[in-house]
C-alpha cells in the first residue's frame, strides 16, 4: 500500500523547462519543506504548503525565462539554502528570503540549461560551452564537441581538484578535469539527465542517468575507466526529461519524469548501485513531466512533488494518508479550498467573458486594429528513421489539442496514436499531395506522428506542414514545419575512425569553391537530426539503423569527402549534391571511387541480420497461417486432443507483432545496391540478374546472393 | 479529466472461444440465468452454474459447468425469450444462414423449425404493437419477419438494405412497442403496424441498437460512432477508431463494449467516466442478474471466454466504495478546477497580449508571425456547379488576408474519411477558396468548416469555424425549363390535398436554391420545376397542379422514392397512393 499514491494539486505556474522545480531543506525543527519553481515568464516562486494550500514565501517579477534552478544547502549546516536561478546567459543567487546576493553573466550567448554547485564553485552548461565559475566570480570556460546536456562535479581524493562528469549530446559521457578530457564513454541510448546518489564516499564518481530512448542506467568511473551500464530497458517508455530522489522508510527511490507524461518510481539498492532497479509505481498525467523531487511537502510524510510542461504543480502521496485527519489538516480546509477555487473560477470566467466581448466588439468595429495573439506554446521534435523506416514527429502543447492538419506535397504513409482519429482527405486537384487530419481525444496535450516516405528516389528533403489547432481559446492554429531528410536511416551517431574501420568503403569526393556552411546545407537535406556546427574542419560518423552501414563525413572549405560501405548511400549523396549545386549555380567537381567487391563485402557484414530477418519473415508467415486455422487455445492446452509439433507450437504462441520484420525493406535495399553499382560503373542493370537476385533474396539463398553481388 | 477504472465483482473462464456478437443470457428453467454463446462454427456452449442442462447438450471437457450443443450448421445468431404460451421459461432461438430453430433447452424439445430463404442476420424477441404475444423478430438480407411461438408468421416487411440490428422499443410513447431496425444502408428505421413511420439517416452501417430508458435508445455504427437518440432527436454521439460490440445502460450511465476489449461508461453527454480493458478482444456484453442478487450486472465476455461482471453504477456510492476517502472527492474536484483555471488563464493571457499590441503599434501588420486585422470576417456561400458536377463551398475573407487552408468535417460524405481539406500552393493563396463537395446520397448534411486565416507567411493562423446545413436534395440544380424540355420516361403520380404555399416551403427547405421560390401570381397556381442532377446530369421534373395532382418525372426510382418519403413526412401523410412508371420495371 506504500506505493498506492494519489494526486494532490497544489498550484499553477507558467510553462516550465526541465529541472526548474527544487525542494529546499527544512528549517529548524519543522519537518515540512518549502520548494522553489521558476517558469517561462521568468517568475521565481518559493512556496510552502499549509493545510494543502500554497503559501507564497517570495515571488519575483516576470523577466527572462528561467531555464534551470538548483538549490545548494550550505556546508555549515545552518540550513541556509542558496537558490541559483539561470535565465538566458545569466545566473542569479537568491537567499531563502528572496534576496538577490549574486548575479553572474556568462560570456556565451546560449541559454544555460543545467548547473551544478560544488563548494563555492558554480558550473554552468550552455549550448556546447561549460563555464566554470570559481568562488562565484572568476570565470573560465571550455567547449565540447556537441551540446552539453547535464553536468555533475566530484571532489578528487587527497586533492583540491574537481572532476566533472558531463553528458554530451550524441557522444555519451565524459570526465573532464581542468578543461581537459580525461576519458569518455560512448552511449547510444542518448543519456540526457544525471542523478547523483548521496554517497558515503563523495569522491566516488557515480551517477544514474535517464536517456532519450527511455532507458535508465548507471555511469561509473572506476580505475580510470568510465563504464556505463543499462539498468532499465527503454523499450516502449517515453524519453526521460527529469530525474530526482524520493526517500521513505522503504528506502531510496529514483524518480523519473518522462516526456510521455509518466512518473516512475524505482527502488534502488544503495549498497550496490549496479543491481537492477525495481519499478514500484507509475503515474500517468498526460503531459510531459519537467521536474520530480521527493520531500516532506504537504504533510509529515514524504511525498513526490512534480511539475509539468504546462505549469501544473502537484504532489503524489500515499492514498492511506489521503484522509484529512491523518495528515493534520483541519476537516473543513479542503472544502474551503475547493470553495475558494470555485469562487476564483467564477471571477475568472466573468473576466474572460468581458475580455472576450471586448475582443469580439473589436472584430465588428470599422476601425481596423490588429489582432496579434502570442504564439501557442508548442514543442516539437523529429527523430530519425527506425528499422522499419518510420520517422517520428512528436508534438507537445501547453493546452489541449483539438485537431492537427497535415499537408505534404509528396505522398507519405502516416500513422498516429491509437487514441486519435486519423483521416486521410481525398487529394486536391489530382496532385500527388497528402492531406490528412488527426482528431484528438479530449485533453490530449502530446501526440506523435509516424511518417514514412513512399517514393524512394528523392533529390530534396520532404517538407511536412503541420497545423496545430488547440481545443479552447485562443482560436489560432500554429504552423509547424518538419523536414524529412532524404537518408533518414542515418540517425545513429558513431565514434569510429575511418582508418580503423575494416569495411570496404566507397568514396565520394567533392571539390570546388564552397564553404563549410554550404556543405552543412547539403547534409541538412540528406541527414536527419542536428549536424555539427560549421567549423574549419568537420568530421563525424553516422550509421544506418537498418543496414548498420557507416557514413563517414569529412569536410572543410573547398573539399568534402564522404565514405560509406553502402553503395546506395554514396550514389544518393552524389545525386543530392549535384542537384543542389546545379540549382545554386555552384561549380563543383564530383568524383567517386567504388571498390569492385564492395557490395559483396557489405552483404557479408549483413548476413547475420539478413538471416534473422529471413527467419522472422517465415515465422510471421507461418503464424498467419496458424491463426487463420482458428485453433482453440483450450483444446491445444488440454492434453491429447489436438497436437502441434513443438516448432509450430512455439511460433503459434509467439505474441503478436513481436518480431515485426523488415525483411522487405532489407531486400529492396540490397537490390538497390546492385542497380546503383551498375549505375556508378556506367553499366545498365541487367533485368535478368536483378530478377535472379530478387529470387535468391526472397528464398534466403545467401550463397547465391553473394555470388551475384561478387560476379556482376 | 479524471477517468477511473472499476473492479469486477465476479470473474470466470469458460475455457472456450466465443464468437463475437453471438452471446446471450437466458433463463431456460425460468429462474436461473445461463450464459449461452456460439463457440466456433456450429457449436453452442451453455454455462449453467446453477444446475445441469440435460438432453442433447454434452458436458464439455474443458469446463465442468459448460455444456456443448452441436448443430450441423453455422450459428449466425442467438436469441432467447419466453415464446411458449403460458410458460415463463426462455426458449433458445438459433439462427443459421437460412433457418431458424426454436429449442426448449429445459424440456429438450424443438418448439419449431422454419426455413427463412431471405437469410438470418439477427434475432430478437419481444412484444410488438397491440399484441401481447411474445414474438421472435428475425432480420434478414432485405426483410424483417415476426414469428410467434408456433413458428407462424405474424408480420413480414421489406427493408431496403440488410437488417443488422433489431430492437423492440416504444418509440412514440403510445404504450405499444415499435420495431427499431438498423440497416446496412445507414438508416435506423422505425416500424409500427407493419409500416415504416420514421427513418433516421445515419453516417454508416448500423451495428447495434439498444433501448436504454423509456425514451432513449443507443446505437453503434460500423464507422466507430456511438450515440443516443431521444424521441428521434440525437442527444450526443462520439466517434472512435473501434466499433461497438454492445451498448447497455448501467445505472444512469451508458456502458459501451468495444471490439478491442475496452469497456467504458459514459455520462449523459457521452463523456467517458470509467474504463476497463479486457484481456483480449470482446465478444459481447449483456445485462443480467448473474449473481442472483435482484439487480442486473453488466456481464462482459471476451472472445477467449473470459467473463467479467460489473455492478451497475450508482451516483453516490461509485464503484470502489471501500477505497474512497471523504477528502479524496475534494481533491479530485480541485484537480478538475485547476484544469479549468488553467484554461481560463491561457485565454485571458491571449486577450491581454492582444490589448498590448493594440496600444503599441498597429502598422507592423504583415511582418508579424500571427497578425490579422481585427475586423476580418469570414463569409461562406454554397452554390451548385453544374460544370464540375458538385456543390461549391466558397469561403472568403473581407480584406487582404488569405485563406491558408480549410477543413471540412462531415460524415458519410467523403470516401476516404471524415474530412476534406484544401491547402492551396503558395502562389495560389487568395482571400477566397472554393471547395467542391459531392455528397454520395440524398440526406441532409451538416458540414463543419474550419478555415485558417492569416497572411501567406504567417506562422500562426486564426481559426474561423462555422457550420453550414446542406438540404437533402442539394445535388439537384434548378434550371430554366423554358430553354429545353427534356423527355423523361420514368415518372410517379399521386394526389395530395395541400395548400400550394406548403409545397413551396418544402421545396425551399429541401433544395439548394439561389433564392427562395415564391408564388408568382395568383392565377397560375401550378408549380412546374426542372432540376438537373449534379451527379449524372439527369433531369428531374416536378409538377404540382392546382387540383392536387403531383407528377414527379425522373428515371431514378430511388430519387422518386426519396422525394415522396420526404414530402410525405413534411406534410404528415401516413398514407399515399402512388402510381409509377419506370422503364426498367416494365415486363
Amino acid at each position: 500500500m506504500e506505493y498506492d499514491l494519489s494526486r494532490i494539486d497544489y498550484t499553477l505556474c507558467g510553462i516550465t523547462y526541465p529541472e526548474t522545480l527544487k525542494v529546499l531543506q527544512s528549517v529548524n525543527e519543522k519537518v515540512q519543506q518549502k520548494f522553489v519553481v521558476g517558469d517561462k515568464n521568468g517568475v521565481l516562486q518559493c512556496l510552502g504548503i499549509k493545510d494543502e494550500e500554497p503559501v507564497v514565501q517570495f515571488k519575483t517579477l516576470p523577466s527572462k525565462s528561467i531555464t534551470s534552478v538548483i538549490v545548494h544547502s550550505s556546508s555549515s549546516g545552518t540550513n541556509d539554502d542558496k537558490i541559483y536561478v539561470a535565465s538566458g546567459n545569466e545566473v542569479k543567487g537568491y537567499t531563502r528570503k528572496g534576496k538577490v546576493f549574486l548575479t553572474v553573466e556568462t560570456l556565451v550567448s546560449e541559454v544555460i540549461t543545467s548547473m551544478w554547485i560544488i563548494g563555492n564553485d558554480l558550473i554552468l552548461c550552455s549550448g556546447r560551452t561549460v563555464t566554470y565559475c570559481k568562488d562565484l566570480n572568476q570565470l573560465t570556460s571550455f567547449m565540447c564537441e556537441d551540446r552539453v546536456l547535464d553536468v555533475a562535479a566530484f571532489m578528487t581524493a587527497n586533492s583540491t581538484r574537481i572532476r566533472l562528469l558531463l553528458l554530451i549530446a550524441n557522444k555519451g559521457a565524459a570526465i573532464v578535469e581542468n578543461g581537459k578530457f580525461i576519458t569518455r564513454v560512448y552511449m547510444n541510448s542518448g543519456p540526457s539527465r544525471l542523478a547523483v546518489p548521496q554517497s558515503q564516499r563523495p569522491t566516488e564518481i557515480c551517477a544514474f542517468y535517464g536517456a532519450a530512448d527511455g532507458s535508465i542506467g548507471l555511469i561509473l568511473y572506476h580505475d580510470s575507466n568510465l563504464i556505463s551500464k543499462c539498468l532499465v530497458d527503454g523499450q516502449g517508455l517515453g524519453s526521460v526529461v527529469c530525474v530526482g530522489w524520493f526517500r521513505n522508510y522503504r528506502g531510496t527511490h529514483l524518480v523519473v519524469g518522462r516526456h510521455d507524461g509518466s512518473i516512475q518510481l524505482y527502488l534502488t539498492n544503495l549498497e550496490n548501485y549496479e543491481e537492477k532497479l525495481q519499478l514500484k509505481y507509475t503515474y500517468f498525467c498526460g503531459e510531459p513531466i519537467t521536474s520530480v523531487c521527493g520531500g516532506f511537502i504537504g504533510s509529515d510524510e514524504p511525498e513526490i512533488l512534480a511539475s509539468t510542461f504546462s505549469g501544473r504543480i502537484f504532489g503524489l502521496r500515499p492514498r492511506s494518508l489521503q484522509s484529512a485527519a491523518v495528515v493534520n489538516v483541519p476537516a473543513d480546509a479542503l472544502a474551503s479550498r475547493r470553495a475558494k477555487l470555485e469562487n476564483e473560477i467564477t471571477r475568472l470566467e466573468k473576466q474572460t467573458a468581458n475580455e472576450r466581448d471586448k475582443y469580439q466588439k473589436s472584430t465588428r468595429s470599422l476601425q481596423t486594429g490588429l489582432s496579434m495573439p502570442p504564439l501557442l506554446d508548442i514543442q516539437h521534435e523529429l527523430t530519425g528513421a527506425n528499422k522499419n523506416g518510420w520517422i517520428e514527429a512528436r508534438i507537445t502543447s501547453a493546452m489541449p489539442l483539438d485537431m492537427l492538419f497535415i499537408y505534404c506535397n509528396n505522398k507519405l504513409v502516416i500513422q498516429t496514436d491509437t487514441a486519435a482519429v486519423l483521416s486521410l482527405c481525398p487529394p486536391q486537384d489530382q496532385e500527388s499531395d497528402l492531406l490528412a487530419t488527426i482528431r484528438c481525444q479530449a485533453g490530449t496535450r502530446r501526440l506523435w506522428l509516424g511518417l514514412r516516405n513512399i517514393e524512394t528516389i528523392l533529390l530534396e528533403s520532404t517538407k511536412v506542414l503541420v497545423y496545430v489547432l488547440p481545443a479552447g481559446a485562443p482560436r489560432v492554429a500554429r504552423l509547424i514545419k518538419f523536414n524529412l531528410a532524404i537518408l533518414p536511416y542515418y540517425c545513429k551517431h558513431e565514434e569510429i575512425d575511418v582508418n580503423e574501420s575494416e569495411r570496404c568503403l566507397c568514396e565520394l569526393r567533392v571539390l570546388g569553391t564552397f564553404s563549410v556552411v554550404e556543405v552543412t546545407s547539403w547534409l541538412n537535406e540528406a541527414l536527419p537530426g542536428e549536424l555539427p556546427k560549421p567549423a574549419s574542419y568537420v568530421n563525424f560518423v553516422r550509421s544506418h539503423t537498418l543496414m548498420g552501414t557507416y557514413l563517414f563525413c569529412q569536410y572543410q572549405r573547398g573539399s568534402a569527402i564522404f565514405k560509406s560501405d553502402n553503395i546506395s548511400t554514396i550514389a544518393d549523396l552524389k545525386d543530392i549534391i549535384s542537384n543542389l549545386t546545379i540549382k545554386k549555380g555552384l561549380k563543383v567537381d564530383i568524383t567517386y571511387d567504388i571498390p569492385d567487391n564492395c557490395c559483396a563485402l557489405a552483404f557479408e557484414n549483413l548476413t547475420n541480420e539478413f538471416q534473422i530477418q529471413y527467419k522472422w519473415k517465415n515465422e510471421s508467415k507461418l503464424k498467419n497461417c496458424l491463426s487463420a486455422l482458428d485453433l482453440d487455445t483450450n483444446l491445444i492446452n488440454s492434453e491429447g486432443k489436438l497436437q502441434l509439433c513443438t516448432d509450430y507450437l512455439r511460433v503459434w504462441e509467439l505474441p503478436e507483432n513481436l518480431n515485426e520484420t523488415c525483411f522487405d525493406q532489407l531486400t529492396s535495399e540490397i537490390e538497390k545496391w546492385y542497380t546503383n553499382w551498375k549505375k556508378l560503373s556506367h553499366g545498365q542493370p541487367d533485368s535478368q540478374i536483378l530478377a535472379e537476385l530478387h529470387e535468391s533474396l526472397e528464398n534466403g539463398r545467401i550463397e547465391e546472393v553473394k555470388n551475384i553481388l561478387t560476379l556482376h | 479529466m479524471q477517468i477511473s477504472t472499476a473492479q469486477p465483482v465476479f470473474k470466470l473462464e469458460l475455457n472456450h472461444k466465443v464468437t463475437p456478437g453471438v452471446v446471450i443470457i437466458a433463463k431456460y428453467d425460468g429462474t436461473h440465468p445461463c450464459l449461452t454463446a456460439s463457440a466456433g462454427y456450429d457449436k453452442i456452449i451453455i454455462h449453467h452454474p446453477h444446475g445441469l442442462v440435460g438432453g442433447r447438450a454434452q458436458r464439455s471437457e474443458a469446463h465442468a459447468e459448460v455444456s456443448e450443443l452441436n448443430l450441423s450448421q453455422a450459428v449466425k445468431a442467438l436469441a432467447a425469450g419466453p415464446l411458449k404460451d403460458d410458460c415463463t421459461r426462455d426458449m433458445l432461438l438459433i439462427g443459421s444462414p437460412t433457418q431458424i430453430l426454436a429449442y426448449d433447452v429445459h424440456e429438450n424439445t424443438d418448439l419449431f423449425f422454419k426455413e427463412l430463404p431471405d437469410g438470418v442476420n439477427v434475432i430478437n424477441t419481444g412484444r410488438v404493437g397491440k399484441s401481447s404475444e411474445m414474438l421472435a423478430v428475425v432480420g434478414g438480407n432485405s426483410s424483417v419477419i415476426g414469428l410467434n411461438g408456433k413458428g407462424e408468421e405474424i408480420f413480414w416487411n421489406v427493408v431496403s438494405g440488410r437488417v443488422v440490428a433489431v430492437s423492440v422499443f416504444d418509440f412514440d410513447k403510445d404504450g405499444e412497442n415499435e420495431l427499431l431496425i438498423g440497416c446496412e444502408d445507414s438508416f435506423i428505421r422505425v416500424m409500427k403496424n407493419n409500416q415504416f413511420i420514421v427513418e433516421l439517416p445515419e453516417t454508416g452501417s448500423v451495428l447495434c441498437l439498444s433501448p436504454i430508458s423509456d425514451v432513449r435508445f443507443a446505437y453503434g455504427l460500423a464507422n466507430g460512432t456511438i450515440g443516443v437518440y431521444e424521441e428521434g432527436i440525437r442527444l450526443w454521439r462520439v466517434k472512435s477508431k473501434q466499433n461497438a460490440v454492445s451498448l447497455h445502460s448501467s445505472g444512469e450511465w451508458l456502458a459501451c463494449c468495444w471490439t478491442n476489449g475496452r469497456v467504458d461508461w459514459r455520462d449523459g453527454t457521452g463523456r467517458v467516466v470509467r474504463r476497463v480493458q479486457l484481456r483480449s478482444n470482446s465478444a459481447g456484453m449483456l445485462l443480467a442478474d448473474y449473481r442472483s442478487l435482484g439487480v442486473p450486472d453488466l456481464v462482459c465476455v471476451s472472445n477467449r471466454g473470459e467473463v467479467l461482471g460489473y455492478p451497475p453504477h450508482q451516483e453516490r456510492s461509485g464503484f470502489n466504495i471501500t477505497k474512497k476517502y471523504a477528502s479524496e472527492e475534494d481533491r479530485l474536484a480541485i484537480t478538475e478546477l485547476m484544469n479549468k483555471k488553467q484554461a481560463l488563464l491561457v485565454e485571458l493571457q491571449h486577450y491581454e497580449a492582444n490589448a498590448a499590441v493594440d496600444n503599441s503599434n498597429a502598422d507592423l501588420g504583415h511582418s508579424q508571425p500571427s497578425a490579422m486585422p481585427t475586423n476580418t470576417r469570414l463569409q461562406v456561400a454554397v452554390t451548385t456547379d453544374c460544370h464540375e458536377g458538385c456543390i461549391q463551398l466558397a469561403i472568403s475573407t473581407n480584406n487582404e488576408t488569405i485563406v491558408r487552408a480549410a477543413l471540412i468535417l462531415a460524415e458519410g460524405v467523403f470516401e476516404t474519411g471524415e474530412t476534406l481539406a484544401r491547402h492551396p500552393s503558395h502562389g495560389q493563396l487568395r482571400s477566397i477558396l472554393f471547395i467542391p463537395l459531392r455528397p454520395p446520397r440524398d440526406v441532409p448534411i451538416d458540414v463543419h468548416i474550419k478555415a485558417l486565416i492569416g497572411y501567406p507567411d504567417s506562422e500562426q493562423f486564426h481559426i474561423f469555424e462555422l457550420t453550414k446545413h446542406l438540404p437533402r436534395f442539394a445535388m439537384y440544380k434548378l434550371i430554366d425549363a423554358t430553354i429545353q424540355k427534356p423527355k423523361i420516361e420514368g415518372n410517379v403520380t399521386f394526389h395530395i390535398t395541400e395548400r400550394v404555399q406548403r409545397i413551396y416551403i418544402w421545396i425551399n427547405q429541401n433544395f439548394l436554391l439561389e433564392q427562395d421560390i415564391e408564388i408568382v401570381n395568383e392565377e397560375s397556381k401550378d408549380i412546374n420545376l426542372n432540376f438537373k442532377s449534379l451527379r449524372d446530369k439527369s433531369n428531374l421534373q416536378m409538377n404540382f397542379s392546382v387540383d392536387g395532382q403531383v407528377k414527379l418525372k425522373t428515371n431514378d426510382i430511388r430519387l422518386a422514392g426519396d422525394l415522396i418519403q420526404s414530402l410525405a413526412t413534411f406534410l404528415n401523410l401516413t398514407n399515399l397512393q402512388v402510381c409509377y412508371f419506370f422503364l426498367q420495371f416494365q415486363l
